[in-house]
């Protein structure tokens, strides 16, 4: 069964996280992903016989090209020639200093669609800021309001934006595909990682503006819903915890009914969702005294079974034991020629007619140099032989 | 309008957004880019109304900041599908739609025969989207989720909050946010099938899998080096960055890269203490024994102020960042210079409000929002009048047997 974007092939000059993460995701569902990498510049998280690197590569073709040799650019605009999209995660300087920014390879194919991401766009004063996830996070707003109420910035515990990035990179190449499709015309994206993690704080945004006021962390504390208990309540074990989101009286009897109606429940400080939302400290303390006799576990299944929201706080090991993501086949196994057995995360996107399918584990370095060269450009062996001797395919 | 402004990528495809929290910003994701996304709420309006922050702090369902901005850009009808004649309404509707977006609890809209089966019947091109808690599948079907079991479940706030904190939840509603990404990428992706196979599809998004997906290290380090991700307060989990409090504010800095100029930096303003110990050249005694450098970092930067360090940092290429508030956000020079920021008009409020602007740009069809999110049952008249024909006696009678 072909995926979704069969038809598609991707050009993919991307590194670390925002960009691969894009690329597998088109990968995963059908786009014939070739990915751009030459051995002066694979260290680190980029080296392929690495975790990080595998998983965010998967399902992409690999080829090796030197960009520092005219005969490299040269090899590169064949290649954009054959492909509908590509994309690139490099400071705005870096394509535009090899002469493979839009405007060239616009000429060269002018269906093409270009998605260039970085930290802060393609323009402006701050547009040569390095920025990884981590730095856009916090210019975001996210960082500053990811704390509880009075204590100092926590922010996301990882690099949560590079993933919004590469989902709203994805989203943007489908919206200027439907327009390709209408007017065969192709077109530039540039995505700042910093806007679009501030597209995702709307409603503060609108907050502040319209009302004047800073907007503060509040912890897990339902700040604009009246619902309690809310929060993470710590469980039996070490460092186990359940989250529990009560909504309304109805949920909170059937809270009272499942954990034996003690007393504390009938006091009235906690008689109305109001009551309870205004004295949250002392209600969560009193719930935390129940959850802390059992299993995170069983506090989510006792709790899912009377009709109220909760969920373990899963690491890991959870993650990987999840009944749920196991039943829909959430991980993945792959086999990769260096590595052996491979398990990853797939896609999150379930096509009834056009599932995603998972070919192979990420490329090694130059494994589908002949390929891509020979097969799909043409290239006769013996002068790929002579652009290998000359540093070209580095 | 749409001749002022340019082609829009999506222009011509119908939406019927019949979603609740868990979608409406997907919606809003297409209808910005120039979809005619028709929001169905029930009368009397959507619940996520009764969702604060409000307008000036009243509470009113016409007043809700959180409706307002996953709206944008759509037009909206009320409906009730619970009705006979509001069943017969939406199949009605749905013969005019190029996807329908939902997400009521798996199994609810079997139970009222308007499920996938029963829509695609009516037309065979519609594409489905369904966004639920769990996916429509699976043991956990049936369980209830939200914004904070989401994030708990998907394995986010394991790693987020500080080793003596309880786990945290990144603010705002990140899971209803991803989700909704994830759904507007599946329905496009059906959508860019359906011009070669010319039929619609069923995307099914899990919003547990789609938190479990944005996870970054958790799941890889566990299944390459069998390593339980734990939380460490802001220092990033590889321990290249942290937030440190300077004068009038906190900055994130990174700790490992250029460490010879930092070091330098450090020292000129007599503050490098032991770092300038050819020792500490060393990467990995650094990454080990990182407490160390954090504390002679910290006092530092206590000296100082956030604009100075970031802007110099920067000039030497570190990726540092001012860890800003929503206000630092709206007086930030790039993001004004850029254009950022969006004016949205809200003529029954005599006034227009700012609005975080396009989240990528198209250099041919530009993100835009069209108009403000849609009043309750604004466009009832527009679309069940001029558009499906219903005369005004039947318009009438819906709204009697509180149908719309």
């Amino acid at each position: 069964m072909p995926g979704a974007l069969s038809d598609l092939r991707v050009l993919d000059f991307s590194r670390l996280l925002a960009g691969p993460f894009a690329t597998r995701v088109l990968a995963d569902h059908g786009a014939e992903v070739i990915k751009v990498q030459s051995e002066l510049t694979m260290g680190g998280p980029q080296h392929n016989i690495s975790g990080y690197f595998n998983n965010w590569n998967r399902n992409k073709l690999g080829v090796t090209l030197n960009l520092s040799k005219p005969e490299g650019i040269d090899l590169a605009k064949r290649l954009v020639q054959v492909s509908d999209v590509v994309v690139e995660n490099f400071s705005p300087r870096v394509m535009k200093n090899w002469g493979l920014d839009y405007g060239v390879l616009s000429k060269i194919k002018p269906e093409m669609i270009m998605l260039g991401m970085s930290g802060m766009g393609q323009t402006g004063p701050w547009q040569d800021y390095v920025a990884f996830g981590a730095t856009v996070q916090a210019l975001s707003g996210i960082t500053h309001l990811t704390g509880f109420a009075g204590q100092p910035p926590l922010g996301v515990g990882y690099s949560y934006a590079d993933h919004v990035a590469g989902l709203m990179g994805v989203l943007a190449i489908l919206q200027a595909l439907e327009h390709r499709q209408r007017t065969g015309e192709g077109q530039y994206i540039d995505l700042s990682e910093t806007e679009t993690m501030c597209s995702l704080l709307g409603t503060a945004v609108l907050e502040y503006g319209c009302n004047g006021k800073d907007v503060l962390p509040v912890g897990n504390f339902p700040m604009h819903r009246i619902a309690a208990p809310h929060g993470v309540y710590c469980c039996k074990g070490e460092d186990r915890w359940c989250a529990i989101a009560v909504f309304n009286d109805e949920e909170w009897r059937a809270f009272c009914r499942v954990i034996g109606c003690p007393s504390w429940t009938m006091e009235v400080r906690f008689a109305s969702q109001l009551d309870r939302w205004q004295n949250a400290d002392e209600l969560n303390a009193a719930v935390e005294g129940w959850t802390k006799l059992h299993p995170a576990e069983e506090v989510m299944a006792l709790l899912q079974g009377v009709g109220i929201a909760a969920g373990v706080v899963q690491n890991a090991a959870d993650l990987a034991h999840d009944p749920q993501l196991r039943s829909r086949d959430f991980f993945i196994e792959l086999e990769h020629s260096a590595m052996g057995k491979t398990v990853s995360d797939g896609s999150p996107i379930k096509l009834s007619d056009t599932p995603a399918a998972y070919g192979r584990a990420a490329p090694m370095l130059g494994q589908d140099n002949n390929y891509v060269y020979h097969c799909l450009l043409g290239i006769s062996e013996e002068e790929l032989q002579r652009l290998a001797i000359d540093g070209v395919l580095l | 309008m749409s001749l002022l402004m340019g082609p829009s990528a999506l222009q011509g495809l119908r939406v019927l957004d019949l979603s609740g929290e868990k979608g409406a910003f997907c919606g809003k994701l297409l209808a910005d880019m120039g979809a005619d996304v028709v929001k169905i709420e029930p009368p009397g309006g959507d619940h996520v109304r009764r969702t604060g922050p409000f307008l000036h702090d009243l509470v009113h369902p016409e007043r809700s900041l959180s409706f307002w901005y996953n709206n944008t850009s759509k037009r909206g009808i009320t409906l009730n599908v619970e009705n006979r004649k509001g069943r017969d309404a939406l199949r009605i509707l749905a013969r005019t739609a190029d996807v329908v977006l939902e997400t009521f609890r798996p199994g609810y809209l079997k139970n009222l025969s308007l499920d996938y089966d029963e829509l695609r019947r009516q037309n065979a091109r519609l594409v489905m989207t369904s966004i639920s808690s769990f996916g429509q599948m699976g043991p956990y079907r049936d369980y209830l989720s939200c914004d904070l079991v989401a994030s708990a479940l998907g394995g986010q706030m394991y790693v987020c909050g500080d080793i003596d904190t309880p786990p945290l939840k990144p603010y705002g509603e990140q899971a209803y946010l991803v989700a909704s990404i994830f759904g507007a990428i599946g329905t496009l992706m059906a959508l860019h099938s359906r011009h070669y196979s010319g039929r619609g599809q069923l995307v099914d998004i899990s919003m547990h899998e789609c938190l479990a997906g944005v996870v970054e290290h958790v799941n890889v380090r566990y299944f390459y080096e069998g390593i339980v991700a734990r939380r460490q307060g802001s220092l990033h989990w590889d321990n290249a960055f942290r937030v440190y409090p300077c004068r009038d504010g906190y900055i994130l800095l990174s700790l490992f890269r250029e460490w010879d100029t930092l070091v330098e930096w450090l020292d000129s303003e007599g503050m490098a203490a032991d770092l300038k110990d050819e020792k500490w050249r060393d990467p990995e005694l650094r990454h080990k024994e990182v407490e160390h450098i954090i504390e002679v970092l910290e006092l530092w930067t206590k000296e100082h102020t956030v604009g100075e360090l970031m802007e110099q940092g920067q000039l030497m290429h570190l990726p540092w960042a001012a860890v800003n508030s929503i206000r630092n956000l709206s007086e930030n020079p790039q993001l004004l210079e850029r254009g950022f920021f969006v004016e949205v008009a809200h003529p029954e409020q005599g006034d227009s409000f700012v609005y975080p602007g396009a989240p990528y740009r198209l250099s041919r069809t530009p993100w835009r929002i069209l108009r403000r999110a849609p009043l309750i049952g604004e466009h009832n008249q527009e679309i069940f009048g001029g558009e499906l024909g219903f005369s005004m006696a039947e318009i009438a009678d819906l709204v009697s047997d509180g149908v719309i």
